[in-house]
Order: C-alpha cells, then structure tokens, then sequence
C-alpha cells in the first residue's frame, strides 16, 4: 500500500483541532482516537518497512523554492521505530489524561496543543530537510510552553522562561548552523542551494566549517536532552509542567536531539564529530556521574526521574560518540527504551501523589505498596528497567553502548560503568522510599484503580515484549545506523587515522 | 521428550508457578500459594531427572548441548541468543538448585502460613529459582548475566520482605548494589572477551580461547579478574561480602534457600564453568583462590564471636564458600562441587532449625539469650546436631567426605597450594569451633524462659513484636512478625522438609567416598572437567593424612567448644580477655563496612550532596546561566502581565529571531 507520510504527521494535529469544536470531555476522546489512529498507521509503516534500509516512502516538495527549503520526508531506518515509539508513548498519554478526565478545563485547548506536539515530535522524526527538521524541532517546543503556561504549577511563569531562553538559544545557533550548511555547500558545488540532507551529503563543507557547524547543532541536541552542564532550564521546567505532556517531554524531546546527532550530525559534520569525540564523551560522562548524583539526592520524584534522565541520555551520548556501530545501535535502541520507561515512571508519578496526600515529595511518602499489590509490582518492574537490568531490554541497549564505547574509547566504558551502579542506587531508593518503610504521614496506600491500570500496564507490557525480544529494533536500525557512520569512517581515513583508533570492528 | 525439551521444562516450571501464583493474588486461599509454588519447583526438579537421564543416554564426549529459541540481539557481529547449555556441571546445578528449592518451599509453605504476604512470597521463591536455573542452564554469558541480575533482584526482594523494617529495606538496597557491582564486573569482563574473541557463548568461547589468547595473557587475566568481580559480589568473598550478614532480615526459608544453598554458590558455578578460560590464565584462578582462602579464614574467625545465630550460620556459609571457591580456582572441581551440594543440603538445614528456634523465642535471634533448648526441642535439637556434625566435619558425615576431597585435591597440586592446603585445616578448626559454640550455647545449659514455656506445650508471646536489630516495635500491617508467628516444630511440613534434609546430610557423603572405591559423582561431572589442564596425581599418603587430620580436628575441636561453652560460665569471657585484640578485630568484622562506607559510600553521598546543594544552586542557577536567571528574576513580574497574550510574544519573538538569522546567512549567500 502507498503510504503518505504527511498524513501520519498531521493527523495528530487534524484530531486537536476537531478537538477544539466540541465541548467538555469529547475533545479527550477525540484526542485519544487520534492518537489510536495514528499508532494503527505507525504500526502499518513499521509492518511495511524495508529491514534493508534506505529512505522509504520519501515524499519530496519544493517548500520555499527560492531558499530551496524542501518539504522532504521520509522514514529511515533511524526513525522507524522512534516513530512508533512516539505514538505509544502519546496515545498513553492521551488515554490518561481521558481516563482521568484531566485537565478539568478547556479541554479542547489541551487536546489541540498535544496534537501539535505530537506532529511536531513526528515531523522531526521525519525531515529530510535540515532547515525543516529545525522547524519542526522548534516547533514541538511551542505547545509545551503553553501547556506549562495554562495548566503548570505555581512557579510555571519562571520555569517557562528559563525554557524558553535555553531553547531558543541552542535553536538559533542550529538554525544558524543549518542555514550555513546549505550556503557554504552551495559555494562548494556551485549548484542550486538545498537543503535536503541527501544532497548535502553529496557535497560536504568543508573541514573547518565542519567543526563549527558540528558545535551549534551539539549544543542545541545537548540543551534538548538535557546534558550536563546544559541542564540549568530542567528543574524548573520539570517541576512545573503538568504531568501527562511531561511523561510526553521527557520521552520524546529528548530523543529527537539523540536522533539529531545520528541523522544530521554525524554524517554531515563528521570531521567536528571526531574532532569533539573526546569532548563530547566527556559532557556525556559527566552527565552520567552528576546526574546519577544528583538524583540520589533530589526528594521530588519529578526531580529524581529527570536527573535519571540526564544519565540515562549521557550513556546515549556515549553511545552514539563511541563512533561505530555497536555504540550507534545501541544509543538508537536505548533511545526507544529509556522513551517507554520513563514515560510511564512519569504517570506513576501522579498515582504516587495521589496515595500520598497530593505531594510529589518522597518524604512525604512511603509504605505505598501496603495492600496495592499490583501495582508495586508494575512499579518494580520499570524501576528495573530504568535501572537497566540485565533481562530488560534496556540492559541490552546499555551492553551495546558500553561495548561500543569500550572498543574505541575503553576508559570512558570503565567511567560510564560507574554510572551503572548509580543507577541501582537512586532506581531502588526511588522505589523503597516511595513504597516501602514506615508509612509516610498523609499516604493512603490503595490499589491501582483500573483506569490507571489501563494505561500504565499496556506500557509495562510494551516494555517486557521488547524485553524479550530487543532485535525487533536493532533489525530496523542495523542498515541505517551503517550508513550514518559511512561519512564519519572516510572523515576518519582522510585525518589519517585508522580505524582501530575510532573503534575495532568484528574479525 | 527429547533433552532439550527436558531442560527448557525445567526453567518453565518456576517461570509458570511465579506467574500463576502472582497473577492469582489474594483468589488463592490459604495454603494453596505455597503448594502450587511448591509443586512448581517439584516439576522442575522431576525434569532436571529428565534431563539428567537424556544426558547419560548420550556418549561421554557428546554430553553437551546447546539449544536456543530465539536471538535477542544480533547486531554489528554481536549476537545473543536465548539459548540454555545442557551438559554434567548444569544438570549437576539445576539438580541441587531444584531439589534443595522444593524442600525449601515445603518448608516455608508451614513456615510462612501465619504471614500476611504469603502469596507474594511464593511468587518471590518461584522467581528465584526460575532466576537461578537460568543462571546455570544459560548458554552464553549475557544470559548468565540476566539470570545473574535477576537472582540478585529476587534476592533484593526476598531480603526487604518484610519492607515495612527499615532494617530490611536498607540490606535488600545494599545486597542489591553490591551485586550490580558484581553485574559489572561481569559486563565488563565479557565486553573484553567479546572484544578480542567476537563470541560470548560458552561452546566458541572454550574452543577458541587458546587460539586467541597466549597462556596467562594479561588481557585475559584482566578480563577474568573482572569476572571475580562478580563471582566475588554474588559469592560473599572479601572485600564485597558485607551484604550477606544483613542479608539476614529475610525471612528464615530465604536464608536457607538463596543466603546459603544456592545463590551464594554461582560464584563457584560461574568459575567451574569457566575453568577452561582461567585455566588458561592460572594468575587468575590463583586471585581467586587466595581470595577464597582468605575469606574461608576471615568469616571463621568472625563466626567464632558473633551472637546473631543467623548471623552466625551466615559467616559460616561465607566460610564455606570460601572453600569452594578456593577448590575450584585451584582445579579441584569435583572437590568444590561434591562439598557446594553437600553443604546445601546441611547449611539449609541449619538453616531451617534456626527458624524453628527463633520462632520459639518470638523472632528474637540473639544466642546470648538462648539456653537450655534440648528438652523443649527435640526435633530441631537433633537437626542442629545433625547438621552440625557435617558442617564440621565429623566423620563419615557428608561434610566430611566433601571437605576431604576437596582438600586433597588441592594438596596433590603441590608447589605454594600447600599454603591453601594449610588455610583449609585452619579454617576446619575454626569450623568445628565456632558450629559447636553456637549449638552449645543455645541447647546446654538451664531453660530460658521461652524454653520452660515450650516444654509446658505453649507458645512463648513477646508483649509486642519488636525488631530485634533495632529494638523498634514492629508494624505488624504487611506480615511479620504478625502476634500469630509462632511455628517452632509446629509443622509437619517443616518437620518432612527437615528430616529429608538431615537425612541427605548424613548420606550425601556417599557420591564420593575417597580411594576411588566409588565415585559416581567424579565418573558424572568428568566430559566437563575432562579437558583440565591441571594433574591430579595419585597420592595415598597424603589421602590418609587428610582424613586423620580432619577426624581429630573435628573431635578434638568438638570437646575443646565442649569445655567452654557447656561446662560452667566465664571460661569464653576468660578467653576473650586474654586476647583482647584479637576479638576486637574479630567483633568488629574486620572492619570491612566501615572500610566500604570511608571509600565508596560517603565520597558518593558528599558528592550527590555537593551536587545539590552548592553546584547546582551556585552554579547552573547562577554563574553559568546568570543571564537566564537575571532574565527571569527581571522578566518575571513582565511575564505575569503577558500571561494572556503570551502566545503572541512568544510566538513573534522566536519567528523574529529565526528571520533574522535566516534573512543574513541569505544575504551574505546571495
């Protein structure tokens, strides 16, 4: 069957938008359809994908065609399964916020800002286009600005603007660096200025522009992820969103910059990537090691999930910069894996705040599994994941990182593996602190009730069956994740370096 | 059913019982959790006879098999597969794993009845040993790495089971980190042998070793010594064992089933299993040998002053550990295999009848309030005798015949083993010394009260339940130690598992008796350890030598607790007082968790601590984004005004700030 990507892509807006012209909760129904509707077509698209790589179902027209800004998607063995994680991931999302009939008012508003995020993550998965992938990266920021500004806790204004200005500085710069990209290419070829990243991998710039461009689009995937030292707009902005677009945000945005170094980054700037492979390992460990730190301090779970986040994604950076395959898969397959984590760890948030008198704070809380069996148990499942056991598929993501890593780069695979271990600490201090011990003094522990039973468990569900079988990803990924590191092996050659140096492959 | 089938049976059944048993909650009454989880761990070990008849079916040199179902990965020239390796070591494991289990399970489905988790407890126990047959069926290493996690998960589990005890919840999260430590050892040393050598599962990784690797290469030493890491985290050997004392605030069967028969042996599984690679770096296996020598001696001494009964058994089982690591590291495989099954089967009964006892003195654990025991009771008396006596070796128990071997297996190796021949006899020393003192202690002498109360036929009642670690009174909500928790001897199916245990560690003794008259046990295990490098020459003399040295170090040993612990008062007190530096050293553990918490545990918490409160305010808050702040302290009041027309500002600001960047790279291009 033909598939029309633009179809997908905007459908989740199409749903927020009739959204908006009913009334009361409808509009969350609809949105919830929506995003059913659009997980059946991401289902097609990956049933119908090419395990041989390539772009597929390519749609390319000419957008702005003095600039020559192409509207070009596609879905490429990086983004297949990126894409159908986003659809799991919003239409939980959307089903929680219907089930529990939240947020009590405009519930039209809502729904429509949610579609847009969610064509906004979609479109970024999908650009072929430099210039549109920075407009779509842009893009998927705005509605969760005003979904912090409508609905977002009492400190909101703040957390917002430090957003914000974080954001737009690392978007500029990447708009800046995107925008020289297809000029300097331009002037290197001679020929029509495009934008489309399979003609700017025709003609790269040159070795010096390579290096400055590489920093631009970094700095903005690393505020997005956030990595450390970027990290500043993050708790702020954490604790203030309301909670279901945040279990979208902290699964999502942050993968769309992973992606960015994978799709844009590596194979268009390679001389910058290796010559800040170091550089870049090193903000990547350090956010390992502070963030492991840091959320074995935090009291808010918010806070706790978000600086997990911050490790989790320093090992995909980690991944991605070991520059060769077995890191570059992994970082890909950790990606989809720390995405269907940590959004339902977000929504488990909410049910630990609902047992403990309405605070996000783990002193408040404690003995919260006293007479919820089950879900104490969903919870320990996740909290494994996040913690990477070996038996969830994210430890085998998390193998291949540090396998990768530990080819090209071995003492950054020993730094990182001490981030392993912290991860045990602040995933079960997590879980022991919220459920177990004493009771805490306004918690009263109750069952899962079904409707959250409804959209948590299918998630768990999601992430015991890719447990069992992580190839379904890495199969999809295997072809393009080659590719995409093909410019950085001849950048590599042409320096003189062999390739031992940037990581020994199979014998 | 062919022996594939068998085997991938064995590991359903715990995997099925788990998820029956957890899916079904609070609809299973009564006992019926507890037998179901029984009758589970019961199928797996008729299978585990399956499987084990298959593979004597086959000729010696075809008695491995791999199978898989399906790859996990295979990616970038890695590939993991799920798939189980069937050969003597692993039927050999699952055998004991699913036996000693089922007689646990029985135990506790007595034991447990009183608990207001008992459904979740059988859950727990399935997952275990659903979790610790994996271990030992993988056929790779990532998958032994699973099955080694999930191990150190359910025992996480198992340890704050009781999670309303701040106690228990603090050791499951220390066992729980001390093994991911262990998990990483192991990832890290797998990532070097998958480095160099392309493969992970056991068959290409044995043939292939000696063509990719000189002999004793310090690349593969250096990826072995990894994987001790993790032998030694899971295994309780120094510096990495401190988990296992705390391990304790399980409830008694875990102590029994993961604390002692079977977790803390796949230290010793995982290094038989890979004795062709240490083998082939002997600087190795020597680390490990040491190591086990010196942990053999280390708990013995402290086992010979600490006053948790439980306790107690557990520096024992660290001891004995020892010993089986320093067999296998140093060649004596069926040695360090023959005393790992015999001492699953004593150590669990001890085990057992020390919850027997505590239950009778109302969860309290310590010795120096037990006395006077025999007359009330019996039963557990005669198993704590029985089991005594074969973990201190007496002759023609089990202990006995498995300490024996395995000793001499080391001796025959001449050369520096000699100094682990040595350590082993001292540590048989401080064996007899420590098991007698505890039985003693707590059976001689005149009846405590909760004894005079037995005897009478009741119950003793603590006024209220406290913890005894910390004095605290107990939240009784989520189980025990409920008021009702009182099961001393009260059960027949403690009584059953018991008794067949106490009966195996009389008997175990009689797989392998020494000379070579019959070893059915050396002819079973031999296609895995056939192709050892290491000799064992024949060697009677020394044969002789090490059982007359063990009789008398048991009887002497036995008369010497004897005179000081059973005859009179003060005489132990006069002891301690002539050394007072040695029991200092010994009461205080060696110092090893304060040593651990100086080097690891505080710099790791002062730096979450610095992180939070002086970096991330003074720093990202301030220094490095003082525009960002500055900006929102001036914007913010501006902010609240805009809240309506925000989307406009917003909106027109980022289009006006793309424009202009857009419209000046245009330019200059154009």
């Amino acid at each position: 069957m033909t598939i029309h990507l633009s179809i997908v892509l905007w459908l989740p807006l199409a749903a927020g938008v009739l959204a908006l012209l009913v009334r009361g909760s409808l509009a969350r129904w609809i949105s919830v359809l929506g995003a059913l509707a659009t997980l059946a077509y991401a289902i097609v698209i990956v049933a119908d994908y090419d395990v041989g790589g390539g772009l597929q179902h390519v749609t390319d027209e000419m957008w702005i065609g003095a600039l020559g800004i192409h509207y070009k998607l596609a879905v490429s063995g990086l983004s297949v399964v990126l894409i159908l994680t986003t659809a799991v991931v919003f239409l939980g999302a959307a089903l929680w916020s219907a089930l529990r009939g939240e947020p009590g008012s405009r519930p039209g508003l809502y729904a429509v800002l949610m579609g847009l995020a969610q064509s906004g993550v979609l479109g970024a998965f999908m650009a072929q286009d430099i210039v549109l992938f920075v407009a779509f990266f842009d893009l998927m920021l705005v509605p969760y600005y005003f979904l912090t500004i409508v609905w977002g806790g009492p400190r909101r204004g703040p957390a917002v603007l430090k957003l914000f200005v974080y954001t737009l500085v690392g978007s500029l710069l990447m708009l800046v660096g995107a925008v020289a990209t297809g000029v300097l290419a331009k002037a290197g070829d001679g020929g029509a200025t495009s934008f489309a990243i399979s003609d700017l991998q025709q003609s790269l710039v040159s070795s010096g522009s390579q290096k400055w461009i590489f920093l631009t689009f970094a700095i903005a995937f690393l505020v997005k992820m956030p990595a450390f030292p970027f990290h500043g707009w993050m708790p702020d902005g954490y604790t203030q969103m309301p909670l279901a677009p945040l279990a979208t945000f902290t699964a999502l945005l942050s993968k769309v910059a992973a992606y960015g170094f994978l799709v844009i980054a590596l194979p268009l700037y390679p001389q910058g990537a290796i010559e800040f492979q170091m550089l870049m390992l090193t903000v990547a460990l350090a956010s390992i090691l502070y963030g492991s730190a840091m959320a074995f301090t935090a009291t808010n779970t918010r806070l706790v999930l978000g600086y997990s986040s911050v490790a989790q994604l320093g090992f995909i950076i980690v991944g991605i910069f070991a520059l060769n395959e077995r890191g570059g898969d992994g970082a890909l397959l950790q990606s989809v894996n720390h995405a269907l984590v940590a959004a339902p760890l977000m929504l488990v948030v909410a049910m630990l705040a609902a047992r403990a008198g309405g605070s996000e704070d783990l002193r408040d809380m404690g003995g919260i599994a006293t007479r919820a069996p089950a879900f104490a148990a969903v919870f320990l499942v996740l909290t494994y994941a996040l913690l990477a056991m070996p038996g969830s598929t994210n430890f085998i993501g998390e193998y291949l990182i540090l396998l990768g890593v530990f080819t090209s780069k071995i003492v950054v695979a020993f730094v990182a593996a001490v981030g392993v271990a912290g991860a045990a600490v602040y995933g079960l201090r997590l879980y022991i602190r919220a459920m177990h011990n004493r009771t805490g003094p306004a918690v009263g522990a109750r069952e899962m009730t079904a409707r959250e039973a409804l959209v948590i468990v299918p998630l768990m569900l999601v992430v015991l069956a890719l447990s069992l079988y992580p190839q379904f990803g890495l199969q999809r990924t295997e072809h393009a994740v080659k590719t995409s590191l093909v410019a950085v092996q001849d950048a590599a050659h042409d320096r003189g370096e062999t390739l031992a140096a940037i990581g020994k492959e199979e014998r | 059913m062919s022996i594939q089938t068998a085997a991938w049976l064995v590991l359903a059944c715990p995997l099925a019982g788990m998820l029956l048993v957890a899916l079904g909650g609070r609809r299973w009454r009564g006992t019926s959790a507890g037998w179901l989880g029984t009758a589970a761990i019961a199928a797996a070990f008729a299978f585990a006879v399956v499987t084990l008849v298959k593979l004597q079916d086959l000729p010696a040199d075809e008695r491995h098999v791999a199978s898989s179902l399906w790859d996990l990965a295979n990616v970038a020239g890695v590939t993991i597969k799920l798939g189980i390796y069937v050969d003597p070591l692993s039927v050999f494991m699952a055998l004991v794993v699913t036996g000693v289990s089922a007689l646990i399970h029985l135990y506790s489905v007595g034991y447990m009845a009183s608990d207001r988790g008992y459904v979740r407890f059988f859950a727990y126990l399935n997952l275990f040993v659903f979790s610790m047959l994996l271990l030992v069926l993988a056929g790779n290493l990532v998958l032994l790495i699973v099955g080694w996690a999930f191990v150190g998960a359910a025992s996480y589990m198992l340890i704050s089971f009781w999670y309303r005890r701040a106690t228990a919840t603090a050791a499951g999260i220390k066992a729980f980190v001390i093994n991911v430590v262990g998990d990483i050892g192991l990832v890290l040393g797998s990532l070097f042998l998958i480095r160099e050598m392309g493969v992970l599962d056991y068959g290409s990784l044995f043939a292939g070793v000696q063509d990719a690797f000189p002999k004793n290469d310090a690349t593969l030493v250096a990826a072995l010594c990894l994987i001790l890491v993790g032998a030694f985290a899971k295994s309780a050997q120094v510096p990495l064992h401190t988990w296992l004392p705390d391990a304790m605030e399980g409830p008694t069967p875990v102590s029994a089933l993961i604390h002692a028969a079977t977790m803390v042996t796949a230290g010793v599984y995982l290094i038989g299993r890979m004795h062709p690679l240490f083998e082939w770096a002997p600087t190795a296996a020597d680390i490990a040998a040491i190591v086990g020598a010196l942990t053999l001696l280390i708990a013995g001494t402290i086992g010979l002053v600490v006053t948790d009964l439980k306790r107690i058994i557990a520096y024992s089982t660290m001891s004995q550990i020892g010993y089986m690591i320093m067999g296998v590291s140093a060649a004596a495989y069926v040695g360090g295999f023959f005393h790992l099954m015999t001492h699953a089967f004593f150590k669990a009964l001890l085990f057992m009848a020390a919850g027997s006892l505590i239950a009778a003195m109302a969860g309290e654990q310590s010795i120096d309030r037990m006395r006077g025991f025999r007359k009330a009771m019996p039963f557990t008396f005669g198993c704590f005798i029985v089991g005594g006596l074969a973990l201190a070796a007496f002759p023609l128990m089990s202990g006995f015949f498995s300490k024996d071997a395995l000793l001499f297996e080391i001796g025959q190796r001449g050369g520096w083993y000699w100094g682990l021949y040595a350590a082993g006899y001292l540590g048989a020393i401080l064996t007899v010394v420590y098991t007698w003192r505890m039985i003693y202690r707590a059976f001689w002498g005149e009846a405590v009260e909760q004894a005079e109360e037995l005897e009478h036929g009741h119950l003793w009642h603590a006024p209220h339940p406290t913890n005894p670690a910390t004095g605290e009174v107990e939240d009784t909500e989520v189980g025990f130690p409920g008021p009702e928790h009182h099961v001393a001897e009260q059960t027949w199916q403690m009584k059953l598992a018991m008794g067949a245990l106490a009966v195996l560690s009389v008997l175990g003794g009689l797989l392998f008796l020494p000379f070579e008259t019959l070893e059915p046990l050396k002819s079973f295990l031999d296609p895995t350890f056939e192709d050892s490098l290491v000799q064992h020459p024949a060697n009677d003399t020394l044969e002789v030598l090490g059982i007359v040295a063990t009789s008398v170090i048991a009887v002497a040993g036995m008369a010497f607790a004897y005179r000081i612990w059973a005859l009179g008062e003060g005489r132990a007190g006069a002891w301690q007082r002539r050394l007072p530096a040695l029991h200092r050293l010994f009461a205080a553990k060696w110092w090893f968790d304060e040593l651990i918490g100086i080097l690891v545990v505080r710099p790791a918490a002062w730096f979450g601590r610095w992180a939070r409160d002086t970096f991330e305010r003074l720093f990202v808050d301030g220094a490095l984004v003082g525009g960002a702040s500055g900006l929102v302290r001036a914007g913010s009041a501006a902010v609240r005004a805009l809240q309506t027309g925000l989307l406009r500002s917003y909106a027109a600001l980022l289009v006006l700030g793309l424009t202009i960047v857009l419209l000046y790279f245009l330019i200059r291009s154009a």
